[in-house]
This record gives C-alpha cells, sequence and structure tokens, in this order.
C-alpha cells in the first residue's frame, strides 16, 4: 500500500498543479454566472443604446443597424455552436429564409428577366417578422433532422452544403424573383412612425435595439434553463444525457430551430431595412463571418458574441475601408519605385476574408476561449476533467472517505482479481 | 424476499456485433425490491447486458419486460421515463458542469421542458426548477453534508469518492424504480468498499428501489446481493443465491480456470 501512495505522488501532484493553475486564470473556483446577473452593466449598456441615436449622425446609425442585424445573427449562431455545441457552417440559410418570406410577402419593385417591371403591394411588414421567424426554425428543424446522426467535421460539411444550396434554390426557382432580386420593398411603417425617411434612421435603429434586446433576454432565459442544462450536458457527454433522461433528439433540434428562428429574424430586419434582396447577397462568407464573430467574441458567452459580432461588423464597413485609404494614400505606397507599389492595387474589401481566417487562427492559437470567454467554455478548451476516451479514470483522483485521505488503489479493468490469492483473469474487456 | 412481483424480467435476450456474440440468449428475472447482482470475468458481457437494458444499444433479439411491458429497442431517455435508471462503470459526469447542475440534469424530465415554459420561465416552470433544486440538495445531503458544501464546485474537482456519489445522487433525481449500478466499487479500497456496501443497502431501503449490480468483487456480491446471475462469454452459467453460486463448479471455473485433468 505505501508503495501505491509513492507512485501516486505523481498524478496527484499534477492535479495540485491544474488546480493552481485554474486558481490564477480565475476559471477554478467560480460557478457560471446565472440570469441575468450582471443585470445593472445590461442596463448601463441598453442606456447607451438608447441615447445613441441624440448624439451621433445618419451614417452613425445607419453603420449601427447592420451591426444590430449581425448581432442577431451571432447570438442565433451561438445557440447551435456555442450552447449545443453543432458546428453549423450553413447558418446564412436561415438569414436567406428570413429576407426571402418578407420579400416575398411584402411585395415591391420586380424586375422580370424580360426587362419588364411589376409593382406588387401585399402584407405588412409586421406580420412577416413572425411569419420569417416561424418559417426559419421551420428550415432550421428540417435541416436538422436528417442531420443529426452526424457529428463534428460531416455535420460541418453537410450545413455547408445547405447554405449554399439554398440560395441557390432561390435565385432558380421561377416565383422568387431570378438573379435580380426584388427592389424597393416597403417600409414597415405603423400608424404615426415612418421607416421610410432616410433622414431619419431612428425609427429603424430603435426597432433594430428592440429585437436585439428580446433576443438577448430569450437566449439569456435558456442558457440558465433546464433546457441550456440539457445542451451543455450534450456537449459534455451524449450518452450520460441521454441515460438522465435527455431526449437527444429533441433537444438538438430545439438548438438547431432556435437558432434558425434568431437567423430569420435578423434576414427578415435586414430585408426590411435595405429595402431589397437578390440571391447573391447571401452566400458562405456570411456563414463564415458570423461563425469568425462568435469564435473572436467567446463561444457561448452572450456579451462575448456581442462584443465579437460590434467588432467585426466595426471592422468590415469602417476600418476596412480606412486602411484601404490609409495604405493607398501612404508615401510609401504611391512612390514609383517604392517596394510596396503593388499595394496601390489591392483592394482590402476583397483580402476581407483572408483577414477573417486569419483571425479565426490566431483566435484559435493564441485565445481559443474568445475575448470574453464563458467560464465553462474556457475549462473545455484548457482539457480539464476530459479524460481520454476509454481510460477509466480510476488511480488519476487522490480518494477521500470521512474526511480522512487515502491512497488511490489501482484497480485497472484487466488486474481485478477475486478472493485472496488467485491469479488475475486478464481477458480483454468487450464492451 | 418479502413479495414475488417480477419487475424486471430479461427473455432470452441478445446482441451480437459483428462476429461476436456480446450477450447470448441470456434470461431471468428481477424481483421487486430485490438486489440483483451479475458477475463474471472480464468480457462476460455483464456491461453490454446494462446497455441493453437502458437502451445504448438495441437488442438483436430477445426482450427486456419492465414491470409487464416492454422496454427493448427504447432510447434511453424513454427507459429513464419507465424508471430506470443507471450509473458507469467509469464514472460519467458532466465535468465542466457545477456539483449542483449534476444532479439537476438527473431530474431533467421532472421539469416541464415545452418551449413556453422554458423561454419564459412560466410559474409552473418556476415551481418544477425549485423543486428540482430543493430535491437536488436533498440528494446531496443524503451522501452527507461536504457534499452539500461543494454543490457550486465543479464536477471535475472532486475526488474519486465523492464523483461516485454524485453519480448516483444524478441517478436518483428520477426517483426510478430500478437502479443499475456498473462497479460501484471499482477502484475503491476494503474500507471504502465496505462503506459503499453498506449505502447500496440504504438506497434500496431509503427510495424503496430495485438494485441490478455488477460487481467484480466476489466478497462484495456475496453479502448484499439477493440473488446472483454468473456470466461467462455472454451465456448466463449460473443463477442462485449466493450460498449456491458460491458451491458452483461452473462459476469457479470461470472465474479460476479449468482444473487440470488427474493423471
Amino acid at each position: 500500500m505505501s508503495t501505491q501512495t509513492q507512485n501516486l505522488r505523481g498524478p496527484s501532484s499534477i492535479m495540485g498543479t491544474v488546480r493552481e493553475r485554474l486558481d490564477k486564470t480565475q476559471i477554478g473556483g467560480r460557478p457560471p454566472s446565472y440570469y441575468l446577473s450582471g443585470w445593472r452593466l445590461g442596463v448601463f449598456f441598453l442606456a447607451l443604446a438608447l441615447l445613441f441615436p441624440l448624439v451621433t449622425d445618419q451614417t452613425l446609425q445607419v453603420t449601427a443597424i447592420s451591426v444590430g442585424v449581425y448581432v442577431l445573427l451571432a447570438l442565433g449562431l451561438n445557440i447551435v455552436v456555442g450552447y449545443a455545441g453543432l458546428l453549423d457552417l450553413g447558418y446564412v440559410a436561415f438569414f436567406v429564409v428570413g429576407s426571402y418570406t418578407v420579400a416575398v410577402f411584402t411585395g415591391g419593385i420586380l424586375q422580370r428577366s424580360d426587362g419588364t417591371v411589376a409593382e406588387i403591394r401585399q402584407f405588412p411588414f409586421w406580420y412577416l417578422l413572425p411569419l420569417a421567424a416561424l418559417l426559419a426554425g421551420l428550415f432550421g428543424v428540417l435541416l436538422g433532422a436528417p442531420t443529426l446522426r452526424l457529428r463534428g467535421d460531416y455535420l460541418a460539411i453537410v450545413t455547408l452544403g445547405f447554405g449554399q444550396i439554398l440560395p441557390i434554390v432561390f435565385q432558380n426557382v421561377p416565383w422568387f424573383f431570378g438573379q435580380l432580386g426584388m427592389s424597393a420593398l416597403p417600409p414597415p411603417d405603423i400608424g404615426p412612425i415612418s421607416f421610410s425617411d432616410t433622414g431619419n434612421r431612428a425609427p429603424f435603429y430603435y426597432l433594430t435595439l428592440l429585437l436585439v434586446v428580446l433576443v438577448i433576454l430569450a437566449v439569456s432565459s435558456l442558457r440558465d434553463s433546464s433546457l441550456g442544462r440539457a445542451w451543455v450536458a450534450i456537449r459534455e457527454d451524449e450518452t450520460a444525457a441521454a441515460a438522465s433522461g435527455i431526449n437527444l433528439v429533441r433537444t438538438k433540434l430545439l438548438a438547431f430551430g432556435l437558432g434558425a428562428v434568431t437567423g430569420g429574424i435578423g434576414g427578415a430586419l435586414n430585408a426590411s431595412f435595405l429595402g431589397a434582396i437578390a440571391p447573391t447577397d447571401f452566400n458562405f462568407g456570411i456563414s463564415i463571418t458570423i461563425l469568425v464573430m462568435i469564435v473572436l467574441g467567446g463561444l457561448g458567452s452572450i456579451p462575448g458574441v456581442i462584443i465579437g459580432a460590434m467588432l467585426l461588423r466595426f471592422f468590415d464597413v469602417y476600418l476596412l475601408g480606412k486602411i484601404n485609404d490609409t495604405v493607398h494614400s501612404s508615401p510609401l505606397v504611391t512612390g514609383d519605385g517604392s517596394p510596396l507599389h503593388f499595394l496601390a492595387t489591392l483592394d482590402f474589401n476583397t483580402a476581407k476574408y483572408l483577414i477573417y481566417g486569419l483571425i479565426l487562427m490566431a483566435m484559435i492559437l493564441l485565445r481559443p476561449q474568445g475575448l470574453i470567454p464563458n467560464i465553462r467554455r474556457q475549462r473545455e478548451l484548457a482539457g480539464i476533467g476530459a479524460a481520454p476516451e476509454g481510460v477509466s479514470a480510476v488511480g488519476l483522483f487522490e480518494q477521500e472517505v470521512a474526511g480522512e485521505e487515502l491512497a488511490a488503489v489501482d484497480v485497472g479493468e484487466q488486474t481485478e482479481y477475486v478472493g485472496e490469492g488467485s491469479e488475475a483473469l486478464g481477458r480483454e474487456d468487450h464492451v | 424476499m418479502t413479495t414475488s412481483t417480477v419487475l424486471l424480467r430479461l427473455t432470452g435476450l441478445t446482441k451480437t456485433f459483428g462476429g461476436l456474440t456480446a450477450v447470448d440468449n441470456v434470461t431471468f428475472d428481477v424481483q421487486q425490491g430485490q438486489i440483483y447482482s451479475i458477475i463474471g470475468p472480464n468480457g462476460a458481457g455483464k456491461t453490454t447486458v446494462f446497455n441493453l437494458i437502458t437502451g445504448i444499444y438495441k437488442p438483436t433479439a430477445g426482450d427486456i419486460v419492465l414491470g409487464g411491458q416492454s422496454i427493448a429497442g427504447l432510447t434511453p431517455d424513454r427507459v429513464l421515463r419507465r424508471g430506470i435508471t443507471r450509473t458507469f462503470q467509469n464514472i460519467r459526469l458532466f465535468n465542466n458542469m457545477t456539483v449542483l447542475e449534476n444532479v439537476l440534469v438527473g431530474q431533467h424530465t421532472r421539469i416541464p421542458g415545452d418551449l413556453p415554459s422554458v423561454l419564459l420561465h412560466l410559474p409552473n416552470y418556476r415551481r418544477a426548477d425549485s423543486r428540482a433544486h430543493a430535491r437536488a440538495l436533498e440528494l446531496l445531503r443524503f451522501f452527507g453534508p461536504a457534499l452539500v458544501a461543494r454543490k457550486d464546485d465543479y464536477a471535475a474537482n472532486l475526488s474519486y469518492a465523492d464523483r461516485r456519489r454524485v453519480e448516483i445522487a444524478r441517478a436518483l433525481g428520477s426517483t426510478p424504480k430500478l437502479l443499475l449500478l456498473d462497479e460501484p466499487t471499482a477502484g475503491m479500497n476494503d474500507p471504502e468498499t465496505a462503506e459503499a456496501i453498506g449505502y447500496i443497502r440504504t438506497l434500496r431501503n431509503e427510495f424503496d428501489l430495485t438494485i441490478l449490480l455488477i460487481e467484480h468483487k466476489l466478497q462484495v456480491t456475496m453479502g448484499i446481493s439477493d440473488q446472483i446471475c454468473v456470466l461467462d462469454y455472454g451465456k448466463k452459467i449460473a443463477e442462485g443465491v449466493p450460498a449456491e453460486i458460491q458451491r458452483n463448479e461452473l462459476v469457479i471455473e470461470a472465474y479460476l480456470g479449468r482444473k487440470a485433468p488427474v493423471e
């Protein structure tokens, strides 16, 4: 027994150092946050957001609206990837469904391929917003159902395909307006509030803010519910989750469906705000952009995901242009003989996805938990509690009984014995 | 054995993986309130029987009947709803969830799961959720105040023995009729094993359970089992009360090997 104790000093002291490391990085002791904790911070940011249109010009408000759309999308994808741990590379599909639902049913100006123009007027936006959410959710479940048996890479590939196919379907099926899409979608005017004045973007801004706040409340409520727990449990150990009474099919489909609903809302809002849609607007790049947003901010972390979406969108609509201008006017580039002359013809907008790719790689290598991490995700990434598959945890942990620390006994699968002095039966366990 | 109601009945249960027959035509009855043990050497198919009962595997042939209704081929969550829960040989806790959360997951089926309830935290959801919290603490308290004090610690940070306890607490969350324990004393030394045996008896009495137990250590099973079934190479080679099993030639052979032929 004493020699075994000696042998086990190794692993237990390793555990000790892991714990020390945890305490240093403050991810060891603190339990995950609960519903609306940090709500004071939330109210503060909400107040700032409410005051935003009073102190900013139209350009900034328009930027804020497009940021808001992506915040919605990122929060939605976060349900699927961050909460349920299902890698979805075709999230743009639900954005498409939301956008097209609005376009098809509000009507607008339609340019046919023969050059004729038709004007259609149908239902108001306000009926279509819930319809868009519903239809997108339906598509989410439709996509989810056949792919549930797939895991990891395979799931990613199938969802990627779905995201590629759907815009092409919309482009080619006759009653979806073809290549040119639809323009002049009617604004969602309601009563005295006009959304159509391009000189006053505040109504759209507040609509976006309202939707963002509602979605934040919904996803934090989900996270802290029994459903949220079920998602984490599935991510941690599917077999144990199922054996605890969690219906794997239903729980995963709910993640797909709810993520898609949020994507649909984002799509509906975006279509109505832009007043036009075209099938070419929806590409794989959008799926990747949203994924980069949530990885950058921190998978599973609501504030992280919001920050990630804001940063990347800011980079996209503002910083990229600035970089372009700065580089192109720099004497290092404009000078004829300068070594950087080749940059003069480089449009950084075309290098956007290269930069996103670099961000994604850098984050995965340097800070996989994201800028504002979800504590649980951070632990998972640190490899805490991740026992190697099929390896018994026996012997890795010191044991305590009634406060008394006892040496761990190394009873492996194959060294079990029966009674005193009997031979061990080293038969492999097949089951 | 006061009653003789059959709670669980396996008839001709068979599971093959390719050419390997892991469980071969196994038949036995577990009576209500029994502690029934399945023993056998490594690879005898004990855990496969558990996986078949709990729906992780689908049987190739045969039937599993719980309280008169067949549960063969149901998904694990449906099996749990019928009143069977289990622990795992290698302890499968949700390591990055807290102790309390682990036990709460065990009560998943006791909290309404429809979308409006979950999303809006409706009154019925809140009531069920706070009941589940209270019950989770109660279950932890059953294993001692030390575990209650650690309710907000991550499961990964617990000692081995505490992890076993939390896993059982999680399994009890759904108020099962039948509890399946897969080698609950694996990796424990003698005093710990003795304590665990005491727990198993108390569990049965306190929670009104029937317990199906997989055990390697013969001294454990002999002490607490009402009935024992011995598997070897997937087949049932013996069944009976402990005293019968101890005398059974086939069992001794399976564990210790065949006697050398006497010249």
